[in-house]
């Protein structure tokens, strides 16, 4: 599974710590999520998606269906 | 107070304790090692209200898994521990009864697990009749 999460984060000039600070979780849990080491929750992945609004597989895809 | 103020405080905090209960021990002097632990308490206390701690979803993550391996991990060497007690042990009665400790210690381990997984198991749409 991977996803895009670096990718909607810089095309909105946040920082790791910003986006932290907005989906209430730890700096360590973005890194995480956006390295592929840790997978979200659905209602975090909607939270997430709801910030970049978009839609949750444009967020998150595995590794053949990459758009 | 941010979480790195926090974590110097509990430091601080914990030596505070270990040095009071020492001296407590030292002296022979109860009041002051329960006087050390409350007043410890009573830090901490303050110092949690004060900080913002942020458990998230992959901490406790972190700590289910943990939680798992430890039990994994903890419960068959205790068993086994206490099975090679009571049998290499047989000469030596206080072999035999930490064995016995261990043994119990074991089967309230797995009681508790079996307990806790039935609640959360419930608690999770583990029931079949509905």
């Amino acid at each position: 599974m991977n996803n895009k999460v670096r990718v909607f984060r810089s095309m909105r000039g946040l920082t790791q710590e910003q986006l932290a600070e907005q989906l209430e979780v730890s700096r360590q849990t973005v890194i995480a999520i956006e390295s592929s080491r840790y997978l979200p929750s659905l209602p975090l992945a909607f939270k997430l998606a709801k910030l970049f609004n978009c839609r949750i597989e444009e967020l998150f895809f595995t590794n053949g269906s990459s758009k | 107070m941010n979480l790195k103020k926090y974590k110097q405080v509990r430091v601080a905090v914990a030596l505070f304790v270990a040095a009071t209960v020492s001296t407590a021990v030292t002296n022979n002097n109860r009041l002051l090692a329960v006087t050390g632990v409350l007043v410890g308490m009573l830090f901490m206390i303050i110092a949690r209200s004060k900080t913002k701690i942020r458990i998230d979803e992959r901490e406790k993550a972190v700590r289910e898994k943990a939680a798992q391996y430890t039990y994994a991990i903890f419960a068959p060497t205790v068993g086994l521990a206490s099975f090679l007690l009571f049998t290499f042990g047989r000469d030596h009665l206080y072999l035999v009864a930490l064995g016995q400790v261990l043994a119990y210690l074991t089967l309230f381990l797995i009681s508790l697990y079996a307990l806790s997984y039935y609640y959360f198991n419930q608690k999770y749409g583990g029931r079949v009749d509905e």
